[in-house]
């Protein structure tokens, strides 16, 4: 018995027909262990949704697939895959997606209503999870009274509710300050650590680096190596080392997203170079 | 135990649009019950007199078995036919007439009923007065009150001026109300000889089976109290039926109107967490669940309160208009719950398509 929990071979997700029709994720291969986590980071538009929501078996792919936990969700029908998702993942969103009319509590006793456990060991369970996560004192308020971060922590105790092989983050922390950010992001390592279990992240927020066990670079439906990555001094953004604007000075080349960044740059290079920052060194 | 009530605590969340909802469906059904219940309460009025009246059988010309807006002529020959008849305790002839109270003060519209003081057919409960004499009238107290008149008042009726003798009572219903004169005094007034508008019989033993004797013996229509009773409702309900049809779909339209509008306003505001919901595995049932859950807790609410603003209602109207009486039977509920069931599942078809159709997919949209 292997240590993969989730298996993606040659996954590609195609939108639309003709004209219109737009590769979204381009013949990924991706494997995540047990008790692993993994970042995945990319621009807007990159893919990392799509890929995350097929993992998640929330959309099929065009071609490929996807294993979890040895199965393979092509061989599921539509009809098994809501049960599926139930059991095999719990899922963290940027916008915490709460349902607003019920309590912390219940939130958390929904998702274990959806596994078949209710009533009292449905309570109990909630209960455990979010005493677990420091909301002892908030198991009975409504999303709307709860902090970002409190909120965050519920979205992780739902996610957590029914045991899951494997957490899909999308954006965990990018409605959150760098304090709260940096404990969910801790909170998500923990979770992997101790609990074994998988944890795949999307994410712009390079402060989870610190927490991935492997940081993957998504490009136009593709995983780019970070090596052939630079960070663009200006904005910050991840850019490939060939084709794009470059500028050299002090005897290093730095890469840019556009001529824009470039000349910005090149009227001040050492307003850009005081912090450290980026993907990669500049080469 | 179930699962987290999410359609409940969806609904009552937003209190300001769930009050809405409740109190929009319930005046409708409130409406309907009201509705159902004036009709009751009036059908009983209608056949008060038939209800009410010493007689086991009632007899009239073939044909006739009702009262209301009937034409009835019996030879009073066949009374003494009917008076040999094994199984009759008594038989007493009543002429019937429609016409009108008139005072100065107003006019109500009523059937005029012509029996022999001293025996059956006259009114069962006389609060004042007594039975009418020779120019006499015994009318209805609720009548006698709407009109200004008291016992020794005089009123036109038939083209003739009585003195009130007596006042009765429970005889008045929304469209009509029962006059008692002598049955010589009516015959008088309408030049009627030899003739009678009913028999009524007193039965010893059964009275289905002397109806039968007596219709094989003169081949007049003779049916039992009930019988007659219920052939009159029936006739009245047929002429409203209509009406009531319209008026009922009315209220049921509005209350559709309101379910729907008020559960697809609370769905597509939630239309993002039903796709959460979807998202964590909710199966399209569950998602129905909740819709539906929302649905019948209005139309539940809704319901209650209609039907406490109803037994209220009734009471008031009792107290102030005895000529409207309100009566809410265990059937008027039960069709009237059957209705709000069906409203709710109405309304509730929009809304299901639209939580049927989202995708979960837009859990991932910013």
């Amino acid at each position: 018995m292997d240590d993969i929990e989730v298996r993606a071979r040659a996954l590609t997700k195609t939108f639309g027909q003709g004209e219109v029709q737009v590769q979204a994720v381009r013949g990924i291969d991706l494997e995540v262990r047990r008790g692993e986590v993994v970042l995945i980071m990319g621009a807007s538009g990159s893919g990392k949704t799509t890929l995350l929501s097929m993992l998640g078996a929330m959309l099929r792919p065009t071609s490929g697939r996807v294993e979890v936990d040895g199965v393979d969700l092509a061989t599921l029908p539509e009809s098994k895959l809501p049960e599926f998702r139930t059991r095999r993942f719990g899922f963290v969103f940027q916008d915490f997606n709460l349902l607003s009319a019920l309590s912390a509590e219940e939130n958390v006793e929904f998702a274990l209503n959806l596994s078949g456990v209710t009533g009292r060991r449905a309570r109990e369970r909630a209960g455990r999870l979010l005493d677990g996560l420091g909301l002892a004192g908030r198991r009975r308020f409504r999303p709307d009274k709860l902090s970002g971060g409190e909120k965050q922590r519920v979205a992780i105790a739902r996610a957590l509710a029914n045991e899951p092989a494997v957490i899909l983050a999308d954006e965990p922390t990018a409605n959150l300050d760098s304090k709260i950010g940096h404990e969910i992001a801790r909170l998500l390592r923990r979770i992997a650590s101790e609990e074994r279990r998988s944890v795949v992240i999307v994410s712009h927020d390079a402060r989870l680096k610190e927490i991935a066990d492997r940081v993957l670079w998504m490009e136009d439906g593709q995983f780019r190596s970070l090596s052939e990555m630079a960070a663009d001094p200006v904005c910050g953004m991840a850019v490939e080392r060939e084709g794009t604007p470059h500028y050299r000075h002090d005897g290093q080349t730095y890469y840019f997203c556009s001529p824009a960044c470039r000349d910005e740059f090149a009227a001040s290079p050492s307003r850009f170079l005081a912090p450290a920052a980026g993907l990669s060194a500049p080469g | 135990m179930g699962g987290v009530p999410v359609g409940r605590r969806n609904l009552f969340s937003d209190r300001r649009r769930a009050v809405l909802g409740i109190a929009g469906v319930g005046v409708a059904l409130l409406m309907v019950l009201m509705l159902a219940a004036i009709v009751n309460g009036a059908m009983r009025q209608v056949t008060r007199y038939i209800d009410t009246s010493p007689a086991d059988v009632f007899v009239a010309q073939r044909g006739v078995t009702n009262m209301h807006m009937a034409s009835s002529a019996v030879p009073l020959a066949d009374l003494t036919r009917i008076r040999a008849l094994p199984g009759v305790a008594w038989a007493e002839p009543i002429l019937y007439l429609p016409d009108a109270l008139a005072t100065a003060g107003g006019r109500q519209v009523a059937y005029v009923v012509g029996y022999v003081p001293g025996q059956p057919g006259g009114p069962v409960s006389l609060v004042r007065g007594r039975a009418p004499g020779p120019g006499q009238v015994v009318i209805d107290q609720r009548v006698a009150g709407s009109l200004g008149l008291k016992v020794g008042d005089s009123v036109r009726l038939l083209a003739r001026t009585w003195r009130i003798s007596g006042l009765a009572s429970g005889l008045t219903n929304l469209a009509n109300t029962v006059a008692f004169v002598r049955f010589t005094d009516l015959a008088a007034a309408r030049n009627l000889s030899g003739i009678t508008s009913y028999i009524l019989a007193g039965a010893r033993g059964d009275p289905a089976r002397l109806a039968h004797r007596i219709t094989a013996a003169t081949g007049l229509s003779a049916l039992t109290r009930a019988q007659f009773s219920a052939q009159e409702r029936a006739l009245v309900q047929d002429m409203s039926a209509q009406l009531l049809q319209i008026m009922n779909l009315a209220g049921y339209l509005i209350g559709l109107a309101v379910i729907a509008l008020t559960l697809y306003a609370a769905t597509l505001s939630r239309l993002r967490e039903a796709g959460v919901m979807k998202a964590l595995g909710a199966r399209p049932v569950r998602l129905a669940n909740v819709v539906l859950s929302q649905a019948l807790w209005t139309v539940g609410a809704a319901l209650a309160a209609a039907l406490g603003l109803t037994f209220a209602l009734a009471v008031v109207l009792g107290r102030t208009a005895g000529n409207v009486p309100v009566v809410l039977d265990p059937g008027s509920v039960a069709r009237v719950a059957a209705g709000a069931i069906v409203l709710a599942a109405l309304g509730a078809l929009a809304p299901l398509v639209r939580v049927w159709r989202v995708d979960p997919m837009t859990v991932f949209r910013r």
